[in-house]
């Protein structure tokens, strides 16, 4: 009867640790040290990711990699409360591109969930074998230095004191900030109108703008209204464009007669600083050939930008704005520092477009 | 037969007889019933009280209803309903009513007007104006009395319009039912116009703020240095040549081999400069708003 | 004579069709009932008929005439609620400024006097006279057709049904606009 009791407690020892073992992702681990081929490894390493294990991670690197643990971890997790550090690996899809003996690259596109979207990161990544284990080949990261400096900040802010409640009806105030559309377009998208277009401060002070528009029918009636979210840039500086889009998912612009615009505005305190300039832009193709509008940001002030959107306009050969198109950067903009940025281009639109404009929506969590 | 018919006929007039003496009352009550009129004004100031003048006797109960009041007393006919000037504020339909137990309510109504003028609600828009744009500056007033009554009798309501340069200068308009109002130009120079609404001894201030209007005659040049230009633009005026103020944006672009550039910059001390680094020839342009400026072709011997 | 067997027979015969058809009949009596008793427990709005032709200096646009009347009705409907009811918070938010003190001080004064007003609205012409360039303010003319019953507790105290006449402003707010000021005055013209 004991020696039951013996073996039972054995089993279920045995059971229990291999449980554990499952749960510490000893298979994911076994599945890292052990990858049989190229996409093996790189899937293995980018489960280590997604599970934010970069310790495990970076072990399983080959050791001809360059980059060391803090790099690699700085890399994959974010710095500088940039949009990455608020972001997960999702997915990421490997495909083989080349193999030659013990060496093979790979292209990797990882796609990130945030609070702002979903980020594409294509890469390509070389894998070499060791013995009969794939390793990832990763990289250093290049992270640029700022050089120590004083940057003096001179721009203009503006604060805003409002009417006092309490005070009377007529009570002197300040009017909203007095904005205008200056262009406005209904096209015809797949499953969907789109609403697109500038809009200018005209005024000479800053503005908290959103711009929505109501689809109505033959009788006047309404069909549908919807906002720009994000696909504006909100805060409009005196005598700033931006462009808009308004996505109207299910319509179709048959049943659309015309369209009601309201832009509101209202009076909120600014500053002028930073200023991101965007250099070398041009059209081009990325790792998976999509059409994209790629340049870099420049923080021209000496704060860190954390979060940056890049908000792109195209127009045709008439100057008339075509699409809009938005995209996020997951680096913070340090001071001075170039930072890669590409938003997508639906083909169709790449194919008729003659000229872009691009501006730059930020948020820096040391305030402005 | 006889009997039966002078029975009847008794019968009869002891019925006529009742009838007559339950129809007296009837008859008398009426000149009782209107038990105490109300004779009062057509029409009162606004917190001007008054008497209402009561011939009778005894207790009844009095009621004034009005657009922001309601009273309920006790009183003693014999001597006359006071109103007091606290019970008239505002302006609009009264109703008074007096009941007594014995008869039907009698009520009257009368009407409070709004008081002298006192107060003026003065609405001037916009708070900021570009310069020199026809009818872009309106100016409404509403005119009440103490009690926050809108007066309705026509009145002058003078608008004195003091620049920030220039002589001032004033208008009048006729407040109709209340509301006077008028329109005029923005003046060619930006500062701070103020505009005062007076009626009587009533003032009312309001200040706006003239700005420039859109950027004129917009020009940049280029100051090549190493491998990078320095762009700036020259003092950015509106067309009357007021300085268009600082923080007002001005876009930079630059087409080189490398790609498209561009800075949206604010103005700074009047003047927009932004530094670009340039490869080869370059075309470069600046706009502010919807105003383009000059273009420079940088032919890259820098 | 038929036999009360023989009508028994024949009433048993006919009954199922009988029988639906006293349901059904039964049934839509209810249902109306039951409409008619919502109906009534929602007040209706009163109508207002709004008049812009020829307003200046600043032409009303067709979205705003529309909204103007209905907050105007909204407010009316509001009104007649809390005077009937003397509770301030049946007034609803279609009163601001001005129009609200009084409003709340008079049903504030109603329910300590034990006065309260019913009001039968037949409906108003509002005519516009006054709109703000910058659509900041609009004035109106209403001609109001109204019953209005004056009662302490139970007892009827008077009874007036005849044109009043209003002069209103109201202002604009987020979504929808505000009666500011309404003072009952006579004479005016339409």
């Amino acid at each position: 009867m004991k020696w039951v009791l013996v073996w039972f407690l054995a089993a279920a020892t045995a059971v229990l640790l291999a449980v554990a073992w499952l749960q510490s992702g000893g298979l994911k681990q076994h599945a890292m040290f052990s990858a049989g081929t190229p996409e093996e490894a790189v899937q293995a390493l980018m489960s280590q990711i997604q599970a934010r294990n970069y310790e495990q991670a970076f072990a399983s690197l080959d050791p001809s990699s360059g980059t060391d643990l803090a790099s690699f971890t700085r890399e994959m997790a974010g710095t500088d409360s940039s949009l990455r550090t608020y972001s997960s690996l999702q997915t990421a899809d490997v495909s083989p591109l080349r193999a030659d003996g013990d060496q093979a690259v790979v292209r990797l596109r990882m796609n990130w969930s945030s609070a702002l979207g979903s980020l594409d990161d294509v890469r390509d990544v070389r894998v070499r074998r060791d013995g009969s284990v794939w390793r990832v080949v990763w990289p250093k990261p290049a992270f640029p230095t700022v050089p120590p400096q004083v940057v003096s900040v001179n721009y203009l802010s503006w604060d805003v004191i409002g009417r006092n409640s309490s005070q009377n009806w007529g009570a002197q105030d300040v009017d909203s900030p007095k904005v205008r559309i200056t262009s406005m377009n209904a096209i015809s998208r797949p499953g969907r109108v789109v609403i697109l277009g500038e809009v200018e401060n005209e005024d000479t002070v800053p503005a908290y703008l959103n711009v929505n528009a109501t689809l109505l029918k033959a009788d006047g009636s309404a069909l549908e209204e919807e906002g720009s979210f994000d696909l504006i840039s909100h805060v409009l500086l005196p005598k700033q464009v931006s462009p808009y889009r308004i996505d109207f998912p299910g319509e179709r612009i048959d049943a659309v007669k015309s369209v009601r615009m309201d832009a509101r505005a209202l009076l909120v305190p600014a500053s002028a600083d930073p200023v991101i300039a965007v250099s070398n832009q041009a059209v081009s193709k990325d790792g998976l050939d999509r059409n994209v509008l790629k340049g870099q940001l420049v923080n021209q002030s000496g704060r860190p930008v954390n979060i940056a959107q890049v908000l792109a306009a195209y127009y045709d050969d008439s100057g008339k704005v075509i699409w809009v198109s938005d995209g996020y950067v997951d680096q913070a903009l340090m001071p001075q520092v170039p930072v890669p940025f590409a938003v997508d281009i639906p083909d169709d639109i790449a194919a008729r477009l003659k000229n872009y404009r691009v501006i730059v929506n930020h948020y820096s969590r040391s305030g402005s | 037969m006889k009997r039966t018919l002078g029975s009847k006929f008794e019968l009869c007039k002891s019925m006529a007889r009742t009838a007559l003496l339950c129809m007296l009352p009837l008859c008398v009550l009426p000149v009782r019933a209107s038990a105490a009129e109300l004779h009062v004004p057509a029409i009162v100031e606004a917190g001007h009280g008054f008497s209402i003048p009561v011939a009778d006797s005894g207790q009844a109960s009095f009621y004034l209803v009005g657009p922001d009041h309601v009273v309920k007393r006790t009183v003693n006919l014999a001597s006359s309903l006071q109103i007091q000037p606290s019970d008239v504020r505002a302006a609009g339909h009264y109703q008074v009513i007096l009941c007594d137990s014995s008869s039907p309510c009698t009520s009257a109504t009368f009407e409070v007007k709004a008081a002298a003028p006192a107060h003026l609600s003065f609405f001037l828009h916009p708070s900021r104006v570009p310069v020199s744009t026809p009818g872009s500056i309106d100016a409404t007033a509403f005119v009440f009395d103490q009690y926050f009554n809108l007066v309705l009798t026509p009145a002058a309501v003078d608008f004195r319009i003091t620049p920030a340069s220039g002589a001032g200068f004033s208008r009048q308009a006729s407040a109709r039912d209340g509301v006077a109002w008028m329109h005029m130009d923005s003046t060619p120079h930006e500062g701070r116009v103020q505009v005062t609404a007076a009626l009587g001894g009533v003032e009312e201030a309001r200040v706006i703020q003239q700005v420039a209007a859109e950027a004129c005659g917009l020009r940049m040049k280029a100051v090549a240095s190493g491998n990078s230009v320095t762009l700036e633009t020259d003092p950015v005026r509106d067309c009357s040549g007021n300085a268009l103020p600082d923080g007002t944006v001005v876009s930079f672009t630059k087409i080189d081999k490398a790609g498209k550039s561009t800075v949206d910059t604010p103005i700074k001390k009047g003047i927009a400069r932004v530094q670009l680094s340039v490869q080869g020839p370059a075309q470069v342009s600046v706009a502010c708003g919807v105003v383009l400026g000059n273009e420079v072709a940088l032919n890259g011997k820098l | 004579m038929k036999s009360v067997a023989d009508m028994t027979l024949a009433l048993r015969k006919m009954s199922p069709e009988l029988v639906k058809l006293a349901w059904v009949k039964a049934a839509s009596f209810v249902l109306a009932a039951c409409v008619l008793a919502i109906a009534q427990s929602s007040p209706q709005l009163p109508e207002v008929h709004l008049d812009a032709a020829g307003l200046a200096p600043r032409p009303i646009e067709e979205l705003t005439g529309s909204t103007i009347a209905r907050h105007y009705a909204l407010a009316w409907r509001d009104l007649a609620g809390a005077l009937e009811s003397s509770q301030g918070g049946a007034l609803g938010e279609e009163f601001v400024g001005f129009a609200r003190d009084h409003l709340l001080q008079r049903v504030g004064e109603q329910l300590q006097t034990g006065v309260h007003v019913r009001i039968v609205d037949h409906g108003h012409h509002l005519k516009a006279v006054f709109y703000s360039s910058d659509g900041a303010a609009m004035q109106l003319l209403d001609q109001a057709q109204l019953e209005i019953q004056t009662f302490d507790g139970n007892k009827l105290l008077d009874t007036q049904s005849a044109p009043h006449e209003y002069m209103v402003l109201m202002t604009p707010g987020a979504d929808r606009w505000y009666v500011r000021d309404l003072e009952e005055v006579s004479g005016k013209s339409f």
